[in-house]
């Protein structure tokens, strides 16, 4: 599904990612753990494909695709989804026109004929349901005046109406309740399939309770310094993050 | 070639001698004194504080004749593209700024009297002499008192006490340019009584051949008596050898409420004066306004909400997006006097610049006399939000899509203060259709 290899990439002259190397097959869940500014959140961001950030080394292949060279858009539509850790609000814009308008993009891009209004519809209640969101909230503006917990459950429905093939949750249980935390993960675990893909990065083991990862990676200054399955979030809750920067000086020598 | 200024005033002659027995009324009385005061001023120059980004210069040393002077046959078929489509509509049509009785069309025949202002002199003689040029003081604003010196015709509306006008009444200007360039003005009085109720949308609309250009200079007043509700809406989407220079002056009674929506899409140099003195206990007024311009036009926004009593509220909210050369100016002063305790004034500019040749000048102005006043201003000039871009183009969207989608959703924060349907949806796919034009 996904391939990267040395990835690196800068902002503003300095480098955040130095040589990224992950591999993530059909059907997995891949969890990315981590201390503040290790990067976690520049790996989501270049994989989605802001352009704040400069590539300098290495690649990244999707599904056959040359990930690097397609813009945000294309990306979408071949199927990788970014919860975003901070969603934005879009004033004016109601929840309903802008999902019409990205499924048709995406079933566009499949070579797909827009959806039926009716079908549309249908689908919308289905997946509302997922993350228990009412009509109320799917006929407002995009996130505008939304809690932490709506803006975090929207996204989790907008990434199932548009059925990705690789998720990559940026810090979604930030700012979450536990409630809010378990409508979410829930919502996650229903949409997990043996063709999809989830990245989850986090900071904490929290989330890993309910989203339960295949293997976990920790990222630190911008490398995964440990690879592991579902143990090690345990193992890191447990040790802290400073067991993690032990590592990586060992690794590196000193 | 003679210069506007002269010709104009040379051009008042010519049309105080067809007024005949009305040379001696005190309205005319009133016009000569504008005239003269207009003679003295001449039009504004840059070294105008209030006409500093605006220069009047090359709109008025083009070759006018005086509309009132000319008379120019249109048809139905010519004014067809300008009625607003599935609105039962009053519909008072002036070509060159007299009233064309044969492309009017009133409908309302009950709490309201509606005639052309050149009849409301003789017909309505007293309740004109009350109200005309008391709200709109020409004494220091040149551009006023030309128009209050020409105001020959316009549209008089009175609405009776407790009367409640569902049909809109639109004010269709229409400025014929195509033999020559012409200066075309109009006045307008309009009184609601106490608790009633009305709907107004104005139009100009410029015809023009070759090189030709049309100047209109339409003022209204609004008398809002207590209670009474107002709606008044102006749609400026004329073609770019066009140039437009009006004003709105309100004087709202107690708990009146004034609702204003001023869409500018397009024109030559488009210069809007909206004032309204809140001069009832808790009167209410909304000033809204939407400019989305692009190639060389200018427009320019001066609005002055006026507290001179205690417990009102004004709110303003006007919003630009420019491209290509275009230029906004936006300038909006809230006053509010010693006596006005407890006014609630709330003003906001926000402007999105889509070409680097595209400037937007914007300055709010407080004046505040009392010390019991809640007031806030903003204004914001820049770029469309790059993460709301990325947060559309990560959903699948295309760059020029999420902007158009921005776009449209910014200036739908105004169109959707349009209480008037069928208005409101005709302007949103205008500019729905411009965003996308524009953008791909």
């Amino acid at each position: 599904m996904l391939t990267i290899t040395n990835l690196q990439a800068s902002v503003e002259g300095k480098e955040i990612l130095k040589g990224i190397n992950l591999t993530i097959g059909k059907g997995e869940i891949h969890a990315i753990m981590g201390p503040n500014g290790s990067g976690k959140s520049t790996l989501a961001s270049v994989l989605a494909g802001r352009e704040d950030y400069e590539i300098t080394g290495g690649s990244v292949n999707f599904d056959g695709h040359d990930l690097l060279e397609m813009s945000p858009e294309e990306r979408a539509r071949e199927g990788v989804f970014l919860a975003f850790q901070y969603p934005v609000e879009v004033p004016g814009v109601s929840n309903t026109n802008f999902l019409k308008a990205a499924v048709n993009e995406v079933r566009k891009h499949r070579g797909l004929d827009p959806m039926e209004p009716k079908a549309f519809l249908n689908m919308m209640r289905e997946k509302m349901a997922l993350v228990e969101m009412d009509q109320a909230m799917v006929s407002r503006s995009v996130n505008e005046g939304f809690s932490g917990g709506e803006k975090k459950r929207n996204e989790i429905f907008q990434m199932a109406m548009l059925e990705p093939k690789l998720s990559i949750l940026d810090e979604t249980d930030s700012g979450l309740d536990i409630d809010a935390l378990k409508i979410v993960a829930n919502g996650v675990n229903k949409l997990r399939s043996k063709e999809t893909s989830t990245i989850v990065i986090t900071h904490y083991q929290r989330l890993l309770d309910y989203i339960v990862p295949d293997f976990v990676h920790v990222l630190y200054k911008g490398r995964i310094v440990k690879s592991g399955g579902k143990e090690l979030a345990l193992e890191l809750e447990a040790k802290g993050y400073d067991w993690v920067k032990e590592l990586a000086l060992e690794e590196a020598g000193v | 070639m003679q210069d506007l200024q002269e010709k104009l005033i040379s051009g008042f002659q010519t049309v105080e001698t067809a007024l005949n027995g009305q040379a001696q009324t005190p309205i005319h009385v009133i016009r000569k004194q504008a005239l003269k005061r207009f003679a003295e001023l001449g039009f504004p120059t840059i070294r105008h504080e209030e006409w500093k980004y605006t220069n009047l210069m090359s709109v008025v040393k083009q070759d006018y004749v005086l509309g009132l002077q000319t008379a120019p046959n249109l048809t139905k078929t010519d004014i067809e593209p300008f009625l607003m489509p599935d609105v039962e509509a009053n519909v008072l049509v002036f070509v060159n700024g007299t009233y064309s009785a044969d492309l009017s069309t009133i409908i309302s025949d009950k709490g309201v009297e509606v005639m052309p202002l050149s009849e409301a002199f003789k017909k309505k003689t007293a309740t004109v002499e009350k109200h005309f040029a008391q709200y709109a003081a020409w004494q220091n604003d040149a551009m006023l008192a030309l128009n209050t010196a020409f105001a020959l015709n316009g549209a008089y509306i009175e609405v009776a006490k407790g009367a409640v006008i569902e049909e809109p009444f639109h004010l269709l200007y229409v400025n014929d340019s195509r033999k020559q360039s012409t200066f075309a003005p109009a006045r307008n009085l309009v009184i609601v009584g106490a608790n009633a109720e009305a709907t107004i949308v104005e139009s100009v609309h410029t015809l023009v051949s070759g090189a030709n250009v049309g100047l209109t200079n339409l003022v209204s007043e609004l008398v809002l008596a207590d209670n009474a509700k107002l709606s008044h809406y102006k749609v400026q989407n004329d073609v770019e050898q066009s140039h437009f220079v009006g004003a709105i002056h309100a004087h709202q009674e107690a708990t009146s409420v004034l609702n204003t929506v001023v869409v500018t899409l397009s024109g030559g140099v488009v210069r809007n004066n909206l004032n309204a003195v809140l001069a009832g206990k808790a009167a209410d007024t909304h000033f809204y306004g939407l400019y989305l311009v692009n190639g060389k036009t200018l427009v320019d926004n001066h609005t002055l909400a006026d507290h001179a009593v205690a417990h009102c509220t004004s709110n303003e909210l006007y919003k630009g997006i420019m491209d290509d050369k275009a230029t906004g100016v936006f300038n909006g002063k809230i006053m509010v006097r010693p006596d006005a305790q407890k006014t609630l004034a709330y003003q906001s500019n926000r402007n999105i610049l889509l070409s680097p040749n595209a400037t937007v000048n914007t300055k709010p102005q407080l004046e505040i006399f009392a010390d019991d006043v809640k007031c806030s201003h903003g204004c914001t000039s820049g770029q469309l939000d790059d993460e709301s871009l990325f947060y559309l183009r990560a959903r699948g969207l295309d760059k020029e899509q999420a902007r158009a989608l921005l776009l449209y959703a910014f200036a739908g924060e105004i169109t959707e203060k349009i209480e008037l349907e069928p208005l409101r949806e005709r302007l949103e796919s205008i500019i729905a259709e411009r965003l996308h034009q524009e953008l791909l």
